[in-house]
């Protein structure tokens, strides 16, 4: 080792230590600027509050901003440091995750992928989610929640999720998408239903009808979406009852008091016919926040095989592609 | 959950809302201090600039513009939609960057006026939450970049797929063109009471302002003849804008600000367009039923 070669392993030991510290400064800073307390702050980190105050000092004196408003009572977050905060959190998040990567790697075990699922899925679809994901990945422990789309997108970003698959469209700034796949709904009616009779059903035919659908609050952009084809093809629902589950959904059809979106169901009492021509496309994929990890990958692919073998959903490469005429009074930058 | 929440919900987008009484302190504030995108409302502080320049005789508004044809910002209206080369003074260029959002304009007058000149101001104003990073053409290299395409037809539709828009770099406050709803408002407070500019330029700001084509955002919740709304709008792939004055004939003024956020991607939301007029609505309402009670 020569002289220079000693002098940049110095180097790089001590950009090492600056950058670590950078990082805790960091997750310091976040912490503080969560609790807008120090106090409460230097509970949540298991340190005392002197240091902790010294700390983010430090961090405001190596950026030359400061982050915080320290009045006698409040802290408050300045410009600056609002500007910060995602970021840091980003950083902070990363950091962690690679440590658990690193460490994931070398036990060959011990490591949790957080997923979540939307709650209609159907239980032989999870069911099969779960062993594919077991089968692949035998020594990753897989939690799984049942969330809707808002409540995803909003855990995916401040970092209580890993993976999840949600419905499109969705709109938040960072995440990653899978691949996506379509899924071209039919109605359910009860049996005995006038449309039964029919092989395929025509959206205007329901015109005059309830529509029970999944609730606008868990999947605000499909509901909308959804929503917003049915009427131009002629079926303005004249109730819409939101259901957060497949038994009350069930229920409601069953009693001939609202009519049901989604695949084909086999499900006695009920007669399920598709509506012709596929107006309703409904779009899923896995998403994740920022780089996906290995095995964000897996439980991707994993998820991608399950929807189009037992959920009956397609690659979205054969949709027709979204077509923008353009209006000048919602042109960009109108 | 308040009305105005209410109003943003059902129409499908999140929002953040400042309105304020010109003229006294009261105000409603929904998420007032987030950082929001500006979209085009960035247009307003360039317009203040280009009048204290005109104020200080560092320009003159009737100097004359060369717009070649083979040098345009991207954008659906104005100069941007022309064809050919045209000559127009500086405050020309401002009226059509006002009226109709023009790109082309509002480079060609920022150009002029420079970027850190804008931003000078702004501290000045004591708006540290307000900056300008880039002209609307640098705004578009960024979407172009971000959505992996190389034309404004692609980006229009590319902007539609959730994946590129959690891409796009400028949908995120810190990355673009960027303010808060309350330092809006107190620029237009400023605007409006002759305290950003000299009282000449105020007044030549508000014409601009009060000759707005647009009648579907903040304008469509003042269905009412008798009361004036001046205005700017600023959309972008999910975001629907606007921020003006609402003026009523007993000498009520307002300033607003309102930014959404769809949480679809459809590039036509006249629900979120009406939600940025019915939320200032409500809030204005409240404001006078305040007022007139307490007098």
């Amino acid at each position: 080792m020569s002289n220079t070669d000693i002098v940049l392993a110095m180097f790089r030991l001590r950009i090492s230590f600056l950058l670590m510290d950078l990082v805790r400064h960091l997750a310091y800073f976040v912490a503080v600027a969560e609790e807008l307390h120090f106090g409460n702050a230097a509970a949540r980190l298991g340190m005392a509050q002197p240091p902790l105050s010294q700390r983010v000092k430090r961090l405001e004196e190596e950026l030359g901003v400061r982050l915080f408003d320290r009045s006698s009572r409040q802290v408050a977050l300045t410009e600056a440091g609002r500007l910060l905060l995602p970021e840091a959190r980003e950083i902070v998040l990363r950091v962690e995750r690679l440590r658990d990567l690193v460490g994931g790697a070398a036990d060959g075990a011990g490591t949790t992928v957080r997923a979540a699922v939307p709650s209609d899925l159907g239980g032989a679809v999870l069911a099969a989610l779960i062993a594919g994901f077991r089968a692949r990945c035998p020594g990753v422990r897989l939690s799984l929640a049942e969330m809707g789309t808002a409540a995803q997108a909003a855990a995916l970003l401040d970092g209580g999720l890993d993976v999840g698959v949600l419905r499109h469209p969705v709109t938040a700034s960072g995440l990653g998408f899978g691949p996506v796949l379509v899924q071209h709904p039919g109605v359910l009616l009860p049996e005995g239903d006038e449309l039964a009779s029919w092989s395929a059903v025509h959206l205007a035919d329901l015109a005059g009808r309830a529509l029970v659908l999944f609730p606008r609050e868990s999947e605000p952009g499909l509901h909308d979406e959804t929503l917003a084809t049915c009427r131009r093809h002629g079926f303005a629902p004249v109730e819409v009852s939101p259901a957060a589950n497949a038994g009350f959904a069930l229920g409601l059809v069953l009693s001939g008091t609202a009519v049901a979106l989604g695949p084909p169901a086999g499900v006695p009492g009920t007669v399920w016919r598709p509506l012709a021509g596929a107006p309703i496309a409904w779009r899923c994929s896995t998403a994740w926040r920022g780089e996906p990890g290995p095995h964000v990958g897996d439980f991707t692919a994993v998820a991608v095989r399950v929807l189009r073998e037992d959920a009956g959903m397609a690659d979205d490469a054969a949709a027709p592609a979204r077509r923008v005429a353009p209006r000048p009074a919602t042109g960009f930058l109108a | 959950m308040n009305a105005i929440e209410q109003v943003f919900r059902s129409a499908g987008v999140s929002g953040r809302l400042h309105v304020a009484d010109i003229d006294g302190g009261a105000e409603v504030a929904v998420g007032a201090d987030e950082p929001v995108v500006l979209a085009s409302v960035f247009k307003v502080p360039l317009v203040v600039e280009l009048h204290r320049q005109a104020d200080l005789g560092l320009l003159d508004l009737a100097e004359r513009v060369r717009v070649p044809a083979e040098d345009r910002t991207p954008g659906p209206t104005g100069l941007s939609a022309m064809l050919d080369g045209a000559v127009l003074s500086l405050r020309d260029l401002a009226y059509l960057m006002m009226a109709v959002s023009d790109n082309t304009a509002a480079d060609a007058v920022l150009a002029r006026v420079g970027l850190g000149a804008v931003n000078a101001m702004l501290a000045g104003l004591g708006l540290p939450g307000t900056r300008v990073e880039h002209d609307c053409r640098g705004l578009f290299a960024r979407m172009l970049a971000d959505a992996g395409v190389s034309d404004m037809a692609a980006l229009a539709e590319a902007s539609t797929d959730p994946a590129v828009v959690a891409r796009l770099r400028v949908l995120s406050p810190a990355h673009t063109n960027r303010g808060t709803p309350r330092e809006m408002t107190r620029l237009l407070g400023m605007i409006w009471r002759d305290e950003a500019a000299s009282p000449g330029s105020c007044a030549a700001i508000r014409r601009l302002m009060g000759l707005q084509v647009w009648p579907h955002r903040l304008s469509s919740g003042f269905p009412f003849d008798d009361v004036a709304v001046s205005g700017k709008t600023g959309t972008l792939a999910t975001l629907r804008n606007e921020v003006g004055v609402v003026e009523y004939p007993d000498g009520g003024r307002y300033a607003v600000a309102v930014f959404t956020r769809s949480h679809g991607t459809a590039q036509n939301q006249p629900r979120a367009d009406a939600a940025v007029g019915s939320a200032a609505r409500i809030a204005i309402d409240h404001l006078r039923a305040r007022t007139t009670a307490h007098i």
